[in-house]
């Protein structure tokens, strides 16, 4: 197990008498990938407060939460740490807030219950629900009149009973029953709670979002050699901390079901840490010669994936006009953003970005535009403001879907896009080459790309398609594809069938492709513009496994039946 | 096993080898097959069966199709492509396969636009393209979008992570033959409009000879225990699509469909 943690901690320092163990509850260490927002999201959704004596942590209703700035290594859900909880006076109130600000951005992400409901009231105990914050961690919002403020530590245990009393043994509080239907551990306010763990044993704590609970003791050597006589696992000895901002020492402990633990004296106020840097793929700058084919032309075949970029806004975010690049930490912050923030009903091992999972590093590109200049597309023509103008406002409107027609090509598994902008899963883009032909053939949703490099000419331009007809040659080392004849019914941006579209695939080391499009359409925009990103090849873990959109198309039945329930309620 | 063992075993295969070719139609090796970078036949190009296949792969005389399609619906006679135009159905099969036959108008997956599988997808009236690389040969459909990877590249064929329309493909070369060995299917593909099929347990040999520059010979041999009693062949010529700039186009047939699969769930109701 590492100790360079330098993960997001929530830390709940809650001084609290202890009897036998002489031991406080300190803080709960939850590990998010920038440390500054996760204290704007809890000081704004979860009414806690900055600290004011350090920079990375909140106070939320009696206990501290710290956090490190680090990418995660995904939520807490399957360790042995599964939730925090908070409790509130008036929860009906609490959720319907929440649910109001939505997922987008650093939003928040509701767990629903199978009914659609965002809280129920459990008979003889209270009102509960459940979020996320943006970084993974689960949450559990309560309404106990009794505990007001931070409420409770939920533990995965593969034994519920020993687990507990191992806690209380070596930490102290008092066996206490939450309303004479939990058993838990009372450390003053706060609830030390286990639930059992049946799907084998949970995984670690360390690196997830939430990393670890930390305990104070006033007498750290006695605690630790009384933790060392109960068999604890002395993961880190007693140490002041490499960076740590007071002489105050700090143990590392392995508690049950993977379950890492902090032991500090009094007066640890947490560690200067150093970022550690990933790997920066868009830095390699070696001179790099691209492998040929047998048959001469450069060789891109392989299995890459759009997964770094995923999370690339394609224009350059207002406030961000004279930045170059992100920096590693807002990267995998941005990332892990556009992954929680996505598909709901899709569970984590879905989703091809979740941290723990994806193996490439996020891109730190600040937007994909790259011509104009400034990141942002060009003016629209004035025939095109002019149609833009005239378009009724159906924002905010929710519309019902008369017929598949009024869904998209991707919903009605058509085509995904003229870009193939990352998303969540299914970034893959496999390139198989032969003589004169090179064929793209992407994940989403199975749809294959031939482009002729023979020089062949283009169609007659009455064959229009969903992707327009594309012709390729070898410009050096880059594959240039321009693509014309579409039929304008997977408008990208607001094109046209007016559009021409020219895509530049250059491989800038052994694992990086960039894929430049520029689109040219007279009719909307004022002058031609291109967007940019980089794939990564990815072989180890990654094939194509055949994508049956269509016949698979559940989503299609579901959506218009339940449109048809919807205005059969409605009386229409 | 010991090497004797081995060596009798190996004659033996030898000889079913010999056996088998004398029975098959002779495919000569052609001076002017093009050759690729390697050496092997260069099958790189846009192909396409000529035939009736599609309707029926065994012998069928002339039938009516839709009312309302007239000549252009109905089905032309044809001479099949099973190698003894017989396929060794188990009973039970048999009567599913004639069940097909009944609900061919509404149950084919080919009227759905769903991916056709293994071997259909050769011989469906459209054309497709081989892109033949040095580790990996594509057979891009010019139906529903599919297509098929051919693993050229593996010593030891993996299994298929799952099961799939397309089924997973290795290939490997005996002498100027193709040989590309499938499996993984779904169990819903059909293999013609007349409702023969196969399951999941299908495994598709493929061979691809070349006769000249222009012609493959295309045999599939499908072996099914849950359908059939043996493995059985079939057999056509694939021809070169010879026409200037031919090309595979994109036919997504999806939105054909619609109507078909969802017009019940229409506002206003089509079906």
């Amino acid at each position: 197990m590492t100790l360079t943690r330098i993960g997001l901690a929530f830390v709940v320092a809650a001084v609290l008498s202890t009897g036998v163990g002489a031991a406080d509850y300190h803080h709960v260490h939850l590990t998010t990938s920038n440390a500054t927002e996760a204290i704007g999201w809890y000081t704004r959704y979860l009414d806690c407060e900055p600290l004011t004596d350090r920079d990375d942590g909140v106070e939320c209703g009696g206990a501290q939460v710290v956090f490190d700035s680090r990418p995660t290594l995904g939520s807490s859900q399957r360790t042995g740490i599964d939730h925090i909880s908070f409790s509130y006076a008036d929860l009906t109130a609490k959720m319907a807030e929440l649910e109001a600000v939505g997922v987008g951005g650093s939003g928040v992400r509701l767990q629903r219950f199978p009914d659609g409901s965002t809280l129920r009231d459990i008979s003889g105990l209270f009102k509960v629900g459940f979020i996320f914050d943006p970084w993974g961690t689960r949450i559990e919002l309560v309404e106990d009149d009794q505990t007001i403020g931070f409420h409770h530590i939920h533990l995965n245990a593969s034994d519920p009973a020993a687990t507990l009393a191992w806690y209380q043994e070596s930490f102290g509080g008092e066996s206490a029953s939450l309303r004479n239907r939990i058993d838990g551990v009372r450390m003053g306010d706060i609830w030390l709670l286990a639930m059992p763990y049946e799907d084998g044993v949970p995984a670690a704590t360390a690196g997830r979002a939430i990393d670890h609970i930390a305990f104070s003791v006033t007498d750290m050597d006695s605690a630790v050699s009384g933790l060392r006589s109960r068999d604890a696992e002395i993961l880190e000895e007693p140490m002041v901390p490499s960076g740590g901002r007071t002489a105050a020492r700090r143990a590392f402990i392995g508690g049950p079901d993977n379950v890492s633990l902090a032991v500090v004296e009094a007066g640890f106020a947490g560690v200067d840490a150093e970022i550690e840097a990933p790997v920066d793929i868009t830095t390699e700058l070696q001179p790099y010669t691209v492998p040929r084919t047998p048959w001469g032309t450069p060789d891109f075949q392989g299995v890459w994936t759009g997964d770094a970029a995923h999370g690339i806004p394609l224009q350059r975010p207002e406030d961000m006009t004279d930045l170059s690049s992100l920096t590693a930490e807002e990267a995998a912050a941005r990332r892990e953003r556009g992954t929680l923030g996505s598909i709901w009903g899709y569970e984590s091992e879905w989703r091809d970005t979740t941290l723990g999972y994806v193996k490439s590093t996020p891109s730190r590109q600040v937007a994909m535009v790259i011509d104009p200049q400034d990141g942002r597309l060009p003016p629209m023509t004035a025939e095109a403001q002019a149609r833009t103008a005239n378009r009724v406002d159906t924002s905010g409107v929710r519309r019902i879907a008369e017929g598949p027609e009024d869904l998209s090509p991707w919903v009605r598994c058509i085509t995904r896009s003229l870009v193939p902008t990352p998303g969540v899963y299914n970034n893959g883009m496999q390139i198989v080459q032969g003589p004169g032909h090179v064929a793209l053939q992407r994940e989403m949703i199975h749809e294959t790309r031939v482009i002729p490099t023979d020089s062949s000419p283009h169609v007659g331009s009455d064959i229009t398609s969903w992707l327009g007809d594309a012709r390729g040659y070898w410009d050096g080392d880059t594959l240039v594809v321009e693509i014309r004849n579409f039929n304008g019914q997977v408008p990208y941006q607001g094109s046209s069938d007016n559009l021409t579209m020219t895509e530049r695939y250059t491989r800038t080391g052994p694992d990086t492709l960039e894929y430049q499009f520029m689109l040219n359409d007279p009719t909307v925009w004022t002058r031609p513009w291109t967007g940019m990103f980089t794939f990564v090849r990815d072989e180890t873990q990654y094939e194509l496994v055949e994508y049956a959109c269509h016949e698979g198309n559940y989503g299609m039945t579901n959506i218009l039946s339940g449109a048809r329930a919807r205005e059969a309620d409605e009386g229409r | 096993m010991s090497k004797w063992q081995s060596a009798q075993l190996t004659s033996i295969v030898v000889l079913l080898a010999v056996f088998s070719l004398t029975t098959r139609v002779v495919i000569a090796q052609s001076s002017d097959v093009p050759r690729a970078f390697d050496g092997h036949p260069d099958l790189n190009g846009v192909w396409q069966a000529i035939g009736t296949a599609h309707w029926d792969i065994q012998d069928h005389p002339a039938s009516a199709g839709p009312p309302d399609m007239g000549a252009i619906g109905a089905i032309p006679p044809g001479q099949g492509v099973v190698v003894g135009n017989v396929i060794p159905y188990r009973p039970e099969a048999l009567e599913q396969k004639q069940q097909n036959f009944e609900n061919r108008w509404t149950d084919d997956p080919e009227l759905k636009c769903f991916m056709p599988g293994v071997p259909r997808a050769t011989y469906l009236p459209y054309p497709f393209r081989i892109i033949q690389g040095d580790r990996k040969i594509m057979l891009v459909y010019g139906f529903a979008e599919a297509n098929r990877t051919v693993h050229m590249d593996k010593d030891n064929p993996e299994p298929p992570p799952l099961d799939t329309w397309m089924g997973r493909s290795h290939g490997s070369w005996d002498g100027d033959t193709l040989v590309i060995d499938a499996v993984g299917f779904n169990g819903e593909s059909w293999l013609d409009r007349a409702g023969n099929f196969a399951s999941n347990g299908l495994h598709v040999v493929e061979r691809y000879t070349p006769m000249g520059a222009n012609v493959l010979m295309y045999e599939a041999t499908i072996e099914d225990p849950n359908v059939f009693t043996e493995p059985w062949t079939m057999r056509m010529p694939l021809y070169r699509r010879l026409e200037e700039n031919a090309q595979v186009l994109e036919y997504k047939c999806v939105e054909f469909t619609e109507d078909l699969l969802y017009g019940h769930l229409r506002r206003e109701p089509t079906r």
